[in-house]
C-alpha cells in the first residue's frame, strides 16, 4: 500500500510538473509527423504496411526506453540534490517499497506513451499483416524495456548520487541501447554484429518485432529472444533492489 | 531516558566524524545538541534517525535498538532535517497527507488541519509551497515531522536563515509542543540564543566527541553559553 501512495506521487509528479507532460506532447508531435509521412511523403507511402508497423514500433520503444532512463536518472540522485529523500527516508518505509513505487510510476509513464501511440500504430498498420499480434509483442516486450532500462538507470542513480552524472550515463545507455541502428549492414552480420545483437535488449526486441510484423514467424521463433529480454529484466531489478539498499544519505 | 547511546563511531573514507560518542537525553528534555561546523552534529543524528548507519557502537531509542529494530523506532521518532526539500508542486496539505498515508495509523482530514493551526499555516493548507516562504517552508516541515506524532522530535538547525519573527515563532511552537504535548525535542544548532531560550539540558560536541554534557542552568553558573562553548571547543568557530 505504502508502494502504491508513493507511485501515486510519482505519477502526479509527472503530469502535474512540465517534466513528463513535456514528454507526452512530444511523442503526441513525433508521431503525428511520423505518421503523416509514412501515409503521405511520396518514397515512404510506398513501403508496405508492416514495414511501416515495424518502423513505428522501434520508434515507440526507443522512445520507451528513453523516458524509462531519464525518469529513472532522477528518481534518487534528482530527490538527494532537492533535499527530499530523506524525509521519506524517515518515514516507516522500506527502500525496496520506495524503489518500487518510483519504478510503478516509469511504467505508467511508459503505459502512457503506449497508450498515446495505439491510434498511430492502427493508422500507420491499418489493412496491413499481423498488426495486432504486431502491438502485443510491443506491449509485452516495450513494458519489459521500459523495465529493464527504468531500473537499471535508477540503480545507478541510487549509486552515483548526482542527477547529471546519472543522466550523462544514462545517455550513454540509451546510445549502447540503439548501436545496431548505427552499424551498418554487413556489419551487423559479422561475428561482432550477431552478438552485439544477442546481448542487446533493444536489438532483441527490434529483431523480434521484425520477425513478428515483416516476417510472420510464430512465437517458436522468439523464444531465445525474449528469455534474454526475460533474463535481463530480472537482472535489472536485482541491481536496483541491491542498490537501493545500500543507499546512504 | 529516551536516547542512549554509546560508544558511537563513524568514519568516512579514513576521516573519523564519531570518536567514541556517549550520551543520554531524558523523557520530555529539550535536548541542545551544539558543537562547531563539522564537529559530527548532522552526521549523530543521522545515525539516531536511522539514515545512516554507525561503524560501531550502540544506540537505544525508548529501549529499541535504532539499528535492528528500524521501523519500531521510525514510528515514535520524525525528524526536520537541516537541508530539507519540499515537494514544492504539492499543497501544503497534499504533503501532509502524503507522508500520513505512509505511516499505518493516518492521520483524518481533521487531524491535518489541526496540525496545520498548530504551525499556524491554516488558511494557506492550499497554496503550492512553491509560493512559501523560508519560514513557513520551515513550519510545513516542522508540521511534517509531527505526522506520527512522535514521542521524540529531532530538529538539525531549524531555525537557520530565519528572520528574527521567523526564529520566534518557531521556538513558540516548540515550547508548546514540549509543554503541551511532552515531546522530547533533540535540537542541533550552533546559534547560542537558541539553546538559552529553549533548552534545558545540552551536549557540545567537538571532533566526534562530546566534550560537555548537562544542565543547562547548572552550567550556566560558570558563565555565559557563549563561554561554556568556547571554553569546551577552544578553537570551535560558530
Amino acid at each position: 500500500m505504502k508502494t502504491a501512495y508513493i507511485m501515486q506521487k510519482e505519477i502526479k509528479e509527472s503530469i502535474l510538473t512540465p517534466k513528463g507532460f513535456l514528454w507526452y506532447i512530444l511523442t503526441s508531435i513525433i508521431l503525428s509527423v511520423l505518421s503523416y509521412l509514412f501515409l503521405t511523403n511520396s518514397e515512404l507511402s510506398l513501403l508496405d504496411q508492416g514495414q511501416m508497423l515495424y518502423m513505428i514500433m522501434n520508434f515507440i520503444t526507443a522512445l520507451g526506453i528513453l523516458i524509462g532512463l531519464v525518469f529513472g536518472a532522477d528518481a534518487f540522485a534528482g530527490e538527494i540534490e532537492r533535499g527530499t529523500l530523506e524525509a521519506l527516508f524517515l518515514s516507516p518505509v522500506n527502500k525496496t517499497e520506495i524503489a518500487m513505487g518510483k519504478l510503478g510510476a516509469a511504467l505508467t509513464n511508459w503505459g502512457i506513451i503506449f497508450a498515446i501511440s495505439l491510434p498511430y500504430l492502427f493508422v500507420v498498420g491499418k489493412g496491413g499483416q499481423n498488426l495486432l499480434i504486431g502491438i502485443a509483442y510491443l506491449a509485452i516486450l516495450g513494458t519489459l524495456l521500459a523495465i529493464i532500462f527504468s531500473a537499471f538507470s535508477m540503480g545507478l542513480s541510487a549509486r552515483i548520487k548526482s542527477m547529471k552524472n546519472s543522466l550523462i550515463v544514462s545517455f550513454f545507455l540509451f546510445l549502447l541501447a540503439g548501436s545496431p541502428v548505427f552499424l551498418s549492414a554487413a556489419l551487423r552480420r559479422t561475428w561482432f554484429g550477431r552478438i552485439l545483437d544477442l546481448i542487446n535488449p533493444f536489438a532483441d526486441a527490434i529483431n523480434t518485432f521484425d520477425s513478428v510484423v515483416i516476417d510472420s514467424q510464430g512465437f517458436s521463433y522468439q523464444i531465445g529472444r525474449v528469455a534474454i529480454i526475460c533474463g535481463y529484466t530480472f537482472l535489472s531489478l536485482w541491481f536496483l533492489k541491491r542498490s537501493v539498499s545500500r543507499l546512504e544519505m | 531516558m529516551i536516547i542512549n547511546v554509546e560508544n558511537l563511531v563513524k568514519r568516512y573514507d579514513g576521516h573519523t566524524a564519531l570518536d567514541g560518542l556517549n550520551f543520554t537525553v531524558e523523557d520530555s528534555d529539550i535536548f541542545g545538541f551544539l558543537g562547531p561546523n563539522g564537529a559530527g552534529k548532522t552526521t549523530t543524528i543521522r545515525i539516531l534517525t536511522a539514515i545512516i548507519k554507525a561503524d560501531s557502537g550502540n544506540v537505544l531509542i525508548d529501549g529499541h535498538n535504532v539499528f535492528k529494530e528500524l521501523m519500531a523506532v521510525k514510528k515514535i521518532i520524525n525528524a526536520l532535517p537541516e537541508s530539507n526539500g519540499y515537494y514544492e508542486w504539492m499543497t501544503a496539505y497534499e504533503y501532509l497527507e502524503f507522508f500520513s498515508n505512509l505511516y499505518e495509523e493516518k492521520e483524518s482530514r481533521q487531524e491535518i488541519y489541526k496540525l496545520l493551526d498548530v504551525v499556524g499555516l491554516n488558511g494557506k493548507e492550499g497554496h503550492l509551497i512553491h509560493s512559501y516562504s523560508r519560514g513557513m517552508k520551515q513550519r510545513l516541515g516542522i508540521a511534517r515531522a509531527l505526522i506520527n506524532r512522535p514521542k521524540l522530535l529531532f530538529l538539525d538547525e531549524p531555525t537557520n536563515g530565519l528572520d528574527p519573527k521567523g526564529r520566534r515563532d518557531i521556538h513558540d511552537l516548540l515550547i508548546n509542543l514540549n509543554r503541551e504535548h511532552g515531546t522530547t525535542i533533540f535540537l542541533s544548532t550552533h546559534l547560542l540564543d537558541d539553546v538559552e531560550r529553549l533548552c534545558n539540558r545540552i551536549a557540545i560536541i567537538n571532533y566526534g566527541k562530546i566534550v560537555r554534557t548537562g544542565e543547562l542552568d547548572n552550567m550556566k553558573g560558570k558563565g555565559t553559553i557563549e563561554d561554556i562553548f568556547f571554553l569546551s571547543t577552544k578553537e570551535g568557530t560558530l
